[in-house]
Formats: structure tokens, sequence, C-alpha cells
């Protein structure tokens, strides 16, 4: 991949800008209308399918998994709430609000296509977009933009899509420096480097994971945790890295094993680094020696059935830890504060736990099973998605 | 006669010119020596099916992941001495070793010092950038140190005092030396080495010591506070301390062993192999192998993967170590270290400077 130099960078920009500003009397719902379409043609784009599994590490049955999930979220219907909850009842028909001219978003890469829900966001707000793209998906976001311009010329040109590597300081500032608004997903280095040079207009989304509570009531729970564990190998920070059990903690911990069996033979994980499977064996290791703990390996991940209940992330590679947990009320407290984005619940209800869950940053709750099936009025890193500046930090329950 | 005296007896023959121990049988024998003295790795076996009776090869012995010296002690009686991992504090439980017959710990270290450090028999004067015994008594490093300056050096000297590296008296007996063009025995952790460097720049002071000196450092990047290549340091005690490459001679040991690896400079050299590749080789009772992380099967020739060492050695303890380094093989005998797994617990002689060090 060659890096285009800042100042044809900079000249996209600027035409993607004058671009959007000539849409501003555009309703969004025709906005709605042509993301949702190009979702759906950039689903069944045969180029992205053949070769995303390669560059994203992912195997092809997992891609052919994760693709659609990542198209359905721009559905119009999904789209149109979220512009009538942030803007009012009757948004669709009318343009969007005086808002940001340019928002920049610095993608990562660990799980792919998310430049969809970066690009989405941007449009809806009214702005022109630039995606950066991560090492390990440079496709998405060019062919989100092929669709885009197959549905719709005119909105297709307010998006940029770019790559350069990591690192790349003058790249950066010249080209960060024109958004209004930049979102960026990286390691804590990489996030304070940016925050000191692009200060309140930075929107950093640092390292993160997901946890499970299965109450007494769960029934099958198992196999949807599995899922929720195995979409996208387990590398994103809606992918649960710990399950906490009411009730029977280690039987939960043998289902999960099983299921997770289960699901690899459907979805293969994809490649891995030595130093990352060295990782994971030498995880399981500590976890054998240790006092209490049981450590359930197979091919399809590895469970570590353990007493000690404080959230630890895994290494990845679909491992999870299970803790019992004897009263719902207090997993709250195990979690560590701006560590964990999603809760998945099953068996029990959420509603008790929500005030607690806001205060440790969580920004989303939702069933066992759906953890990795974001809608687009996700509010990650508890922010509203369309920018919208609001005081009290977010947290949806999804039913 | 016990196992382990036994085991002591050959190595220190094996040493003087013997015949090695039968690697295959004695490997069998120790096995069926640790699986009834030692519980936790009995348990650890039957976990997994395996008891002597159905172990036909040594490569099929059990792996205990050095993580496990973290957490139960895994001795096959009595300890004479208990060796711990140096670390850095608050960076999770140190490991303990256990040796019961510190014999063969010593049979081992010197049969496998003398001959890749000095093949050419010398007995030089050791200054030891290690703590003396008394600062830290459950260092196995420390430990072989002490056993070197008895038994194959003219003396010991330590370099390393309660504040850290006491620099200038090091230097000061480094002008000693040099003005007396006498050979001197550098051994040490790397970490101190780099701060004798720094010492060394700082004053603009270089040295050349007498001809057939030598360094043994060990320990790595750990415990350093910048970084310094393999081919840095070797330019280093080129370029300050007139010590050229072939007498600098790296080694590789672990808390969890009682046998070392060495690189293979210096006995390639004397033994007219001057263009094999520089690697860690070791003695015929320490064999390695490089595993795949998934399966803890070998990995193909070259490529990468776990170190897990067999040690003969480590009869009083457990022999076969699954390591956290990666590393692959390097010619016929040896290993080449590639760094530690991601996420594993610094540990590790390089630290016994920075845990002496005022923080």
């Amino acid at each position: 991949m060659n890096a285009e130099t800042s100042a044809a960078l900079l000249a996209r920009l600027g035409a993607a800008v004058d671009a959007r500003a000539r849409l501003r009397r555009r309703p969004l719902g025709d906005t709605v209308a042509a993301l949702a379409a190009a979702a759906a043609r950039w689903r069944d784009d045969p180029a992205l399918r053949a070769e995303l599994p390669a560059a994203a590490r992912l195997s092809p049955a997992m891609i052919a998994a994760v693709v659609p999930i990542a198209a359905e979220a721009l559905d119009a219907v999904t789209m149109t709430k979220l512009i009538e909850r942030t803007w009012g009842a009757g948004a669709a028909r009318r343009p969007a609000p005086d808002g940001p001219a340019l928002v920049a978003h610095v993608v990562a890469s660990n799980v792919p296509a998310l430049a969809l829900p970066a690009i989405a966001l941007g449009c809806l707000a009214g702005a022109a977009v630039l995606v950066k793209s991560g090492r390990d998906d440079p496709l998405s976001a060019p062919a989100f933009q092929r669709a885009l311009a197959a549905v719709d010329a005119q909105l297709a040109a307010t998006v940029v899509t770019t790559y350069w590597p990591g690192g790349d300081v003058a790249q950066e500032d010249a080209v960060l420096g024109r958004a209004e608004v930049v979102v960026a997903t990286g390691g804590d280095a990489t996030l304070a480097a940016l925050a000191e040079r692009l200060g309140d207009r930075l929107v950093a989304h640092g390292p993160r994971w997901s946890v499970a509570v299965i109450g007494r009531g769960a029934r099958d729970a198992a196999a949807a945790l599995a899922l929720d564990v195995a979409l996208h190998d387990q590398r994103g920070c809606l992918s649960p890295h710990a399950v906490y059990v009411a009730g029977e903690a280690r039987g939960f911990a043998e289902r999960l094993a099983a299921a997770l069996e289960a699901v690899a033979e459907r979805l293969p994980p994809g490649t891995a680094s030595i130093e990352a499977r060295a990782q994971a064996r030498f995880l399981a290791a500590q976890a054998e020696w240790a006092a209490g703990a049981t450590v359930l390996q197979g091919a399809g991940g590895t469970v570590i059935h353990e007493g000690e209940a404080a959230f630890r992330p895994t290494c990845g590679l679909r491992t999870v830890r299970v803790h019992p947990l004897a009263d719902l009320r207090v997993f709250p407290d195990l979690l560590p504060t701006g560590q964990v984005e999603c809760v998945g619940v099953a068996g029990a209800d959420p509603t008790p736990l929500v005030a607690a869950l806001r205060a440790r940053g969580v920004s989303r709750v939702c069933p066992v099973g759906r953890m990795q099936r974001p809608p687009l009025s996700w509010p990650r890193g508890q922010r509203a998605p369309l920018f919208a500046r609001r005081a009290e930090p977010l947290l949806e329950v999804e039913r | 006669m016990p196992l382990e005296a036994e085991l002591a007896a050959a190595l220190e023959a094996a040493g003087r010119g013997a015949p090695p121990p039968d690697f295959a049988a004695w490997a069998l024998r120790i096995f069926a020596h640790q699986f009834e003295r030692n519980a936790p790795y009995r348990a650890f076996c039957e976990r997994r099916g395996v008891t002597p009776a159905t172990v036909a090869r040594w490569e099929d012995v059990p792996a205990v992941p050095s993580a496990a010296f973290r957490r139960v002690d895994l001795a096959c009686g009595p300890p004479e001495a208990v060796f711990r991992t140096s670390g850095t504090s608050g960076a999770g439980a140190r490991g303990r070793h256990l040796v019961p017959c510190l014999a063969l710990y010593r049979a081992s270290a010197l049969a496998t010092f003398a001959p890749f450090v000095l093949p050419d028999a010398a007995r030089l004067p050791c200054l030891c950038l290690a703590p003396p015994p008394a600062l830290r008594p459950d260092s196995s490093l420390v430990q072989m140190c002490v056993w070197v300056g008895e038994g194959l050096a003219s003396g010991i000297e330590w370099m390393i005092g309660e504040r850290g590296l006491e620099t200038e008296r090091l230097l000061a007996r480094l002008a000693a030396v040099e003005a007396s063009g006498e050979a001197l025995l550098l051994l040490g952790v790397t970490a101190a080495f780099a701060q004798l460097f720094d010492a060394c720049r700082a004053r603009g002071r270089t040295f050349r010591l007498g001809p057939a000196s030598r360094v043994v450092d060990t320990g790595g990047q750990k415990g350093m506070t910048r970084p310094l290549s393999r081919p840095g340091f070797l330019r280093e005690c080129w370029t300050l301390l007139g010590i050229p490459g072939y007498y600098c001679i790296n080694e590789y040991g672990m808390t969890e062993l009682c046998s070392q690896r060495y690189d293979s400079a210096l006995d390639d050299r004397f033994h007219g192999r001057s263009l094999a590749p520089r690697r860690l080789a070791g003695p015929p009772w320490l064999r390695t192998r490089v595993l795949d992380p998934d399966t803890l099967a070998p990995v193909a020739p070259g490529a990468t993967g776990l170190l897990c060492h067999h040690d003969l050695a480590n009869a009083g303890s457990v022999s076969v170590v699954l390591t956290e380094d990666l590393g692959r093989a390097a010619g016929d005998d040896g290993i080449a270290v590639l760094g530690r797994v991601p996420g594993a617990t610094p540990r590790g002689c390089g630290l016994l400077l920075a845990d002496l060090e005022p923080r």
C-alpha cells in the first residue's frame, strides 16, 4: 500500500467538504436510503469477500459471517430511529443540523469493516468523512465507497478513504488537523500522542473488553455466548473475555467449552501469530497451576474456570474466564472502571445494574448472543454516536 | 548411591573427559524418580494420563510450564537450596526452584562453564558483575558465580554492592588489571555491563585488557535502562574493554534449570570452527526442543516456537520445563532465543541489578 502524499489527500478532503456543502439542503432520509442501499451492495461485493480473509487474518467462513452483520447495522429503520432520537421526530425529512464540516476516523483493524459505521455516522451528522483504514483491513472502506458511488455519487463524493502507516506524525498533523472531529481507536500511547496534538477535537477509544453475566434463569446461554466469543476471533472491544455465572459455574464452563468447539467447526479460527499462540499457551499454563482453577482447552478455544472474581482480560484467541457469582448485585463492583465496553446478559434482568454499570464506564448492555451485533446507535465509549455534546455518560440497554 | 549423587558423579566425570551419561536412559529413569517423589508433578502427569509405564521416549516426558514454579514447590525431596527468580516488585509471584542436591547443580554448572568459557583451561581472576551471595543468597546465578570463583578462577571479586554497581571501584580494578597486562574474566549480568559501558563513555575511558581476557554476560535486555543489541554489546566490549567478540560469551540460564547454555563462539574458535554461526550450545545432558504453542509438537527445523528444556541435572525437581521464551533451533546443537512471550512476567537475572538499585 502506497501512502498518498499529504497535499494530494488534502486536495481530496477539500473536494469532499465542498461536495458536502452542496448537499446541505438534502433531507437526511435520502442519506439514510443511500447508506442502506450501499451497505447491501457492499455486503455482496465478491472482491471484498475474496480478499478480506487474508488481509484481516480471519477464516473465509468468519468473513462470510461477519460481513452481513456489518452490513445489517446500516439498516434504514435503525438509522432513522437514531436520527429522530438525536434530532427529534421528522428528522428524516429535514437536512442534518449544523455540525462538523469534516469528521476524520482513524479506525482500528482488529475487527474488519469498522469503516462502515464510521462513514455512516459521519454522513448522518452532515459531515464530510475521512476514513483512515487500519493495516489489517484496507479493503472495507474503499469497497463501501464504491458501493455508495454506485447508488449515490453525490454522497460518495463526500467520503474520502485512505491509508497510511501508523505513526506518520507529519501525515497525521497535516490531514487530521483539517478535521473538526477526529475519532481514533488505538493503544494508550498512540491516543495520548494524538490527544496532545488534537486537544478536545479528539474522540479517543482506547483498549476495552467486554464481559457477560449469566443469571440463574438462563437457558442455553453457552451456545449464544460461544458465538459472541468466536466472532472476529475475540479481537474486538465487544468480545467477552470473562463470564460471571450465578449458579453452577463449573458446569457452565464445560458447556461453554463444548459450545466453542461446535462454533469452531462452523467458524474456524484465522491464523494467529506465534506470539499470540504462545501467549494463549502461557495463560492456560498459569491457570492450570493456580489453586482452584480448571482449564478446559480444545480446538475451539480455552475456558478457564477460576474462583478469583476480579476481571482480567485474556489473551484472546477465544479464551474466556468463567467466574462464579454469588450475588448478581455485586457484579458491577467486580469490573474495573473504564475498561469494560459491553455487558452481555442472560437469565437476569439488567435493570437494577444499569446505574452501577454506567458508573463503571459500560456503554452497552445487551442479550448474550447479540454482543457482536452493535446497533449504529451504540454510544461507544459512552459518547453520543452523532457527535452531539452530552454532559452525562451514555449507556444503551438492548432488549 | 542416590540417583542425584550418581548423576552428579557422572557429570563430573564427563567434565573430566569421560563419556556423557546416556541421555535417553537417564531421562526415563529420572522421570520415574520424579513421578514417584514429586507429588504435584505426579498429579500433573496423571491428569494427562502419563505414567512411567506409558513413556517410552524421552520426548514424551511431560513438560511443566515455568509458570508452575510460581505456584507450587516441585521437588523430589527436602531442598538443600531454594533459588528464586528475579523480578520487578509487584509483577507477580516469583518462581522458586527447590534443589535437593546442590552437588548435582555444581557438577553440571562447572562441567559446562569450563569447556564453553575456558576451553584453554585458563585460570583467570574474576571480576563479578553480580551481587555477592550475602546480598542474594537465593540467586542461582550468584551460586554459580561462587562455584566458578572457587573452582575455575584464580579468585573472585564482587563488583555489585547494596546500591548497585560499584562503578568507581570497578573502573579502578580494570585500570590495575590493564596495567598488569594480566588476562581477566568479567562475569555478570548484561545490564551491569551496560552500566559499565555508560560509565566508560561518560568518562572517555577505554581499556585494553590483557590478551585472552573474556566476558561472560547473562540476562539480556532485562533490567536495562536503554536498549543494547547483541552486536552493540560486542562492539562495546571491543571498543571499551579491548575484548574481541569471540571472547564474549553470552550465557542462557534459568533459575528453574541446573544446566546452562553458552554462546558457542569461543568453543567453536578453539576447536577450529570459526565460521560456524553463533548459537547457544549446551552440555549433552541438556536438550532443548522448539515446540508449537498449540500442539506442543516440534516445529519445523528453523521455525520459531516455545523453548522446552529437558535438563537431566534437574533430577531433583522437574527435568522438562516449558519456558516463556520464544526461539528456534540453530545449527545441529544450538538454539537462538528470540524473546519472551508477550505478557509474560518480567524475570531473570538481568533484574538482579534492578532489584538492588534504589527506586
